[in-house]
């Protein structure tokens, strides 16, 4: 019973995590039908922010990781308004194109600038645990999840309660409706994929520290991202944290009650599953991928 | 914009043929055998996920390089030929790297340096043996490349059944009080479970209690699973059959767990590793390791001097301590170099055969291949964290330190 519990409680922490990685991948599909497969590359980059100024001036991951933030939502607002937007209303192809380059030269621009060793960002509590009965509750994954509920919850509020948010939606639905409204449409994708990045920056900065990262672990995280996304559904700012606590969870009671090496099978079982029965994800709005484009 | 996606597909596909073509094109820089040079090919994973490791490799075939060239090159039949290694990435790849001995056949360059990791080495085992080409393995140490009758690869370093082994024959030798149980954490990978069965089969010879083994995915970061089952079984040592990332993970997670096994941690590759002792802190604190090969290694040669000398050359080359990645890629082509050597030849049939016949010592320790091509000959260091260094505890003859007993904190 309490290896029951441990492993449900590890699950969810470690799904939570997962689900800040993804959330900015989501909001980059929904919203522009851009699938980001530099996204992984964001996160690691992230890391290796959090990393660096923790190096420089001792910075505590969880301030360092605003620092991650502001720096990748720089650099995605930069991509989106001047690259990427060139191309965006192109064929899906081209602009997974266009990513997938990205994320080979952001990759490589990280093994040269960083070397491909492994690195952590050191604290000197990530690795401690409270005991709750039986259960350990790893500190460091606890705040992990604590950043990625309460990001998850102030993305809800950006997008339904300011004019920004608003116009980011609007923009997703009818691009051409929302140009007839006067939206820049152009500024709000650079928003949004600023956004994006920089949650995927704060992503890595909770990597570095509960975990190791590397420049090679950019396309696992893209990969990862993608399968949350379609699992918990577009178009719904809650989908990558339901998608990701489901994955957490599946790969939690697999590694327990099946053999260890059968976590990614059965996580992407669980995918094939959701998919058959709910097309659009577990909390995802059909209409998203229905929208016409102009 | 059909046209334009179009026009664009065709250009991707214009430039892919072209990159084809241009490295096909490229001038061979002289054969094996041709004017004053010895062309050795060299596959190796820059980039990708094992770009580390492949980088570290390619620093000690180049240090052989320079050595052997620093001496005038390698004395064949009169003559002394300079050594020009040709490096090819192969991004990590098996497949690539396969390919890539295909080009290196096609230049007509019939020696090879092996690419890095088991995996890469096994499928250029298989090409090199189709072409008559012959290759010093430098990091492939899975038995399985050796069980397929391949007459033309040859492994400087001790085989894969050896990485978990030694930990068990030093702890059994060395621990005080001794402990009785052992599981072991492995890596699902080819190479891992081969570690793991022979680390098994030595710790049910040296009278453990041997729990079942627990299996996660090659490279991930979370092991949480296999630490939550094994910790009620309350093992006494906890050996991890892993590559650095899970290493890491299997003693970070544990802390965070709370599985703290009375004995200690042993994790075959990662330990020796500097990362691992830097990421983790005190945390990496008399971990055990396996190594191919420490900078107390006994033997010498005449191109790189004995192991210490060794250690200088790369810190004044490249700036860092010698790893054992560096110093069997080094033994690798050393071990073509002296076989070219003895050959007085350097056609692939000749060479191979002088390899087959090699029995030298170096900096490496001994190197000498059985008749599979495996070298046996050769025991692994130990090797344990202390004081945030990995210094060498086993063998006892080439032992740096004690043997710090139990490795956790009670």
């Amino acid at each position: 019973m309490t290896s029951f519990l441990q492993a449900t409680l590890y699950g969810l922490l470690q799904g939570g995590l997962l689900g800040l990685i993804a959330v900015g991948f989501s909001l980059v599909w929904g919203v522009m039908n851009i699938v980001n497969l530099a996204h992984g590359a964001f996160v690691v980059l992230g890391a290796y922010v959090g990393w660096q100024v923790n190096d420089w001036i001792g910075l505590d991951p969880f301030l360092g990781m605003f620092v991650a933030a502001a720096v990748l939502f720089g650099l995605g607002y930069g991509l989106q308004r001047w690259l990427i937007n060139l191309v965006v209303n192109g064929p899906v192809f081209i602009t997974l194109l266009l990513t997938f380059g990205l994320d080979l030269m952001i990759v490589q621009a990280m093994n040269i600038a960083f070397s491909a060793d492994y690195r952590s960002i050191p604290t000197s509590y990530a690795g401690n645990s409270l005991h709750l009965g039986g259960v350990r509750v790893p500190v460091g994954r606890l705040l992990a999840f604590g950043v990625s509920v309460a990001v998850t919850l102030a993305l809800v509020a950006l997008i339904n309660r300011t004019r920004t948010g608003l116009s980011i939606m609007a923009t997703g639905m009818d691009r051409g409706a929302a140009r007839l409204m006067g939206i820049r449409a152009r500024h709000v994708y650079a928003l949004t994929f600023g956004i994006a990045a920089g949650l995927a920056g704060m992503a890595g900065t909770m990597v570095g520290t509960v975990g190791t990262f590397n420049p090679a672990a950019a396309g696992g995280y893209t990969l990862l991202s993608f399968v949350i996304a379609v699992l918990g559904g577009l178009g719904n700012m809650y989908g990558a944290l339901i998608g990701g606590l489901v994955i957490g969870l599946v790969e939690a009671w697999a590694g327990q009650y099946l053999s260890g090496t059968w976590i990614n099978a059965l996580a992407f079982l669980v995918l094939v599953v959701v998919l058959i029965v709910r097309p659009s994800g577990l909390v995802g709005r059909a209409y998203y991928a229905a929208r016409l484009e102009v | 914009m059909r046209s334009r996606s179009a026009v664009l597909a065709s250009a991707v596909a214009c430039s892919l043929v072209l990159a084809a073509c241009g490295s096909k094109g490229e001038a061979p820089s002289g054969g094996s055998g041709g004017g004053d040079t010895l062309a050795i090919g060299a596959s190796l994973s820059l980039t990708g996920s094992l770009a580390r490791e492949g980088k570290l490799t390619q620093e000690g075939y180049q240090l052989c390089q320079d050595k052997v060239n620093a001496q005038g090159g390698v004395p064949v039949g009169g003559k002394k030929l300079k050594l020009a290694i040709q490096f090819q990435d192969d991004t990590s790849k098996p497949d690539t790297a396969a390919q890539l001995v295909d080009q290196f056949n096609d230049k007509g360059v019939k020696l090879i340096l092996a690419s890095y990791g088991s995996a890469n080495t096994e499928a250029q085992a298989a090409v090199i043996e189709r072409n008559g080409q012959v290759m010093a393995d430098s990091a492939g140490a899975d038995n399985k490349i050796f069980s397929k009758g391949y007459k033309r690869t040859f492994a400087v370093l001790s085989p894969a059944t050896e990485y978990a082994s030694s930990i068990v024959k030093s702890i059994a030798e060395l621990a005080q009080p001794k402990p009785k149980t052992v599981v072991f954490l492995s890596a699902d990978d080819g190479f891992s479970k081969t570690v793991t069965e022979g680390g098994m089969k030595t710790a049910k010879e040296q009278g453990f209690t041997v729990l079942s083994p627990q299996y996660f995915p090659n490279g991930t970061s979370d092991v949480s699973s296999s630490l939550i089952k094994v910790k009620g079984q309350r093992p006494d040592v906890i050996i991890g059959s892993v590559h650095l990332v899970e290493g890491i993970a299997i003693v970070k997670q544990a802390k965070e767990l709370g599985v703290a096994p009375a004995g200690g941690f042993g994790e075959t590759v990662a330990p020796p590793t500097p990362d691992f002792a830097k990421t983790l802190g005190g945390q990496a604190e008399n971990v055990l390791g396996s190594s191919q090969w420490t900078p107390s290694t006994k033997g010498q040669d005449k191109y790189f001097g004995n192991a210490q000398q060794y250690t200088a050359d790369i810190k004044a080359k490249y700036g860092h301590d010698a790893e054992y990645h560096d110093a069997e890629a080094s033994a690798a082509c050393l071990a073509l170099v002296l076989a070219a050597e003895a050959a007085g030849d350097t056609s692939p049939d000749k060479v191979r055969d002088a390899l087959a016949a090699l029995d030298t010592t170096s900096f490496f320790g001994q190197i000498k291949f059985d008749a599979t091509g495996q070298n046996v000959y050769k025991p692994m260091s130990v090797i344990q964290i202390q004081k945030g260094k990995a210094v060498t505890v086993w063998p006892k003859d080439a032992a740096e330190a004690g043997f710090v007993w139990p490795g956790t904190a009670p």
